[in-house]
């Protein structure tokens, strides 16, 4: 992991000092008696660059296991797909559709769970949740390009 | 005015309303302790838009707090019956727990962590009924510099207390901090950090945040492996304990409740490092210890008290400091805020109602668990058979419903999956997410009052050392701060003349 973690020092590390220019310079620092909108991000910013180099030598002078077991990723790499065309599809193909779909390909492509049994949950589990936030609780969800 | 207003808080908090939604955030909690895989601040963070809709400051602190202290009930279901944690408190009772329900003694184990987590969240209300007051009255004595410096020392107790590395806590609290910064300056009226959308000019919103990184990030990490409920036992029988059992467990409870309530004033300290440190203590004063890990009642008697009388004594640096102790904490907080009410120092004088209504709740809460949870140990055994290939898209489903309904707009859900996957690489690396929440929070009152005390001083930061209470706090900063390389030095020392002896 020491490479994984020299990087997020790293990438920490370019957040602070990108964020200590902006605060200092764009948004502007003021002064000690009268601090600006920059003054109180330009210190953090600063200490999040320094902490962040200490992070980066100590990520560079200790092992550490790998960040993943083999495969281990690829579960959540899946679930974060589908997560993610759940959530752009949410407007668009409204809640009941995009819910539908989403219960269905977690359990028919995350799950490996048969037709049936993936077909079945996916309307139990969007009618149940329309049931329960649109019929009872009168919650506002997308209705898609079916409005 | 303690004991009249305890009165009237309970007047309040057995009003039909508050009596309900009491109830249901007891049994919600109890269900999310259950459940493997969602936590109680991921729980609370997906029910946070159900209680800005009761209206009631009061009836939405008293679920919230409901669901809080029942997930600390619950956590030790999970554990007993399947060597899982329901939460993270409830690590330590797996041990001995898991042994007893193996060896045929699940109800007992079962028993002795609802009566100790009924006895030890007593304690810690009592505590809170008699600490908090004297407390509050205290705090109105803190002016800019003090807050200041307060808060600094909640943060370095939050990065101290939470994970194993100061460096990394340290660095999510400041990230957590840099990330309240943005969107508009709420003095000056300029944009900060808002890359030039639209999306970030009202800042980053708490709830997208928190569902994100708890509520997301944690189904990323329970994904890695196919969970597996597999029971000890599906009937559970023998639930009150023997008379052996509880010559063998008293002093673990009242040991473990007072570890509890004192840990649990802590910020960052709370129900996890309560729990550990009690099973600790429990296995060093042990007539046997060797019977730790096969399992001892004590090591479930004491952890379980541990870290409900934890639960309760987080609420007291909240209510009397405006200082959340722990994610869960903070997210009350939160909700709090967006409701119009300011905890900390004038909670108790401006909002008398939300400050005794909610600890009347917590004694009556606290006796309904006891009588919900021994009764109802069938029904929380078949919830622990809803697998998670269920529970997963049920969750992703239900925090978006709770980001999009706040502002009608669907992009908040998608930078809520973002903070999702942030969640996830920060675990990942063994980044502790409480210091990040905690700091996320802070960050307004943090600034505001290094603001103000700029300004009084004329720019001089001797405002902060000359002021005795913040000088104070300073300094117990400083010592967090330095504590690592004391400690190695002083271990150095040691070890070295332990050579030369």
């Amino acid at each position: 992991m020491q490479k994984e973690e020299r990087i997020a020092a790293a990438v920490l590390f370019i957040l602070g000092a990108w964020s200590a220019y902006e605060a200092y310079g764009p948004i502007g620092f003021g002064s000690f008696q009268s601090p600006g909108p920059g003054f109180f991000p330009f210190w953090l910013a600063l200490l999040l660059a320094i902490i962040s180099g200490c992070y980066f030598i100590a990520a560079s002078t200790k092992a550490s296991d790998a960040l993943w077991g083999p495969g281990a990723w690829r579960r959540p790499v899946l679930a974060g797909a589908v997560i993610l065309a759940y959530a752009l599809c949410f407007d668009t193909l409204g809640f009941v559709l995009s819910t539908a779909l989403l219960f269905f390909a977690w359990l028919r492509l995350i799950e490996k769970e048969s037709l049936k049994k993936s077909i079945g949950v996916s309307l139990v589990g969007t009618f149940g949740a329309y049931a329960l936030f649109t019929l009872l609780l009168d919650v506002g969800l997308p209705s898609g390009f079916w409005r | 005015m303690g004991f009249e207003g305890l009165l009237q808080g309970f007047a309040l908090a057995l009003t039909p309303i508050n009596l309900l939604f009491g109830l249901i955030g007891a049994v919600l909690g109890t269900a999310v302790g259950v459940l493997p895989g969602l936590g109680p601040a991921a729980t609370i963070s997906i029910l946070l838009p159900l209680s800005y809709s009761l209206g009631s400051p009061l009836t939405s602190l008293i679920m919230m707090s409901g669901i809080y202290y029942g997930a600390m009930y619950g956590g030790s279901t999970t554990s007993i019956l399947l060597n899982i944690p329901g939460e993270a408190a409830s690590v330590v009772t797996c041990i001995d727990g898991y042994k007893m329900a193996k060896q045929g003694r699940a109800g007992p184990a079962l028993g002795i962590a609802a009566i100790g987590s009924f006895i030890a969240g007593t304690v810690g209300i009592i505590g809170l009924t008699f600490v908090a007051p004297p407390l509050s009255a205290f705090a109105l004595r803190f002016g800019p510099a003090e807050y200041c410096s307060l808060t600094v020392v909640g943060l370095m107790l939050a990065a101290f207390l939470s994970g194993k590395s100061i460096l990394k806590g340290v660095l999510m609290a400041v990230l957590g901090l840099l990330l309240a910064t943005v969107g508009l300056d709420p003095v000056s009226g300029s944009m900060r950090f808002t890359l030039g959308t639209t999306v970030l000019q009202d800042g980053v919103d708490f709830l997208t945040l928190a569902m994100g990184v708890f509520g997301i990030g944690e189904i990323f990490i329970n994904m890695e492996e196919k969970m597996k409920n597999e029971l000890v036992t599906d009937k559970v029988k023998h639930l009150w304990p023997t008379m052996a059992d509880w010559v063998a467990s008293r002093w673990a409870i009242i040991r473990g409740s007072l570890i509890g309530f004192f840990v649990g004033l802590l910020p960052g300290g709370g129900a996890v490092i309560s729990s550990l440190l009690a099973y600790a203590v429990e296995k060093k004063v042990a007539d046997h210890p060797e019977e730790f890990g096969e399992g001892a009642i004590q090591g479930v008697a004491g952890p379980e008290s541990a870290n409900n009388a934890a639960a309760s004594a987080s609420f007291i640096p909240m209510m009397t400091l405006g200082i959340p102790g722990n994610p869960a904490i903070a997210m009350i907080y939160a909700a709090l805020l967006i409701q119009g009410v300011q905890p900390g120092p004038f909670l108790i004088t401006d909002h008398p109602d939300v400050f005794w209504g909610v600890i009347a709740s917590m004694y009556i809460g606290n006796a309904l668990l006891l009588i919900l949870n021994l009764p109802l140990v069938g029904m929380w055994v078949q919830m622990l058979k809803v697998p998670y290939s269920i529970l997963a898209p049920t969750v992703v489903m239900i925090c978006s419903i709770g980001v999009y309904t706040m502002k009608n707009n669907a992009t908040d859900v998608v930078l809520m999956m973002l903070f999702g996957v942030l969640g996830y690489l920060l675990r990942k690396f063994h980044f502790e997410l409480g210091p990040l929440l905690l700091a996320f929070v802070l960050g307004g009152i943090l600034e505001r009052s290094l603001s103000q005390a700029l300004l009084i001083s004329n720019g001089s930061f001797a405002v902060f050392y000359t002021k005795p209470i913040s000088a104070a706090l300073l300094g117990f900063a400083l010592l967090l701060a330095l504590a690592p390389l004391l400690v190695r030095l002083f271990g150095k020392t040691r070890s070295d003349s332990n050579l030369s002896g």
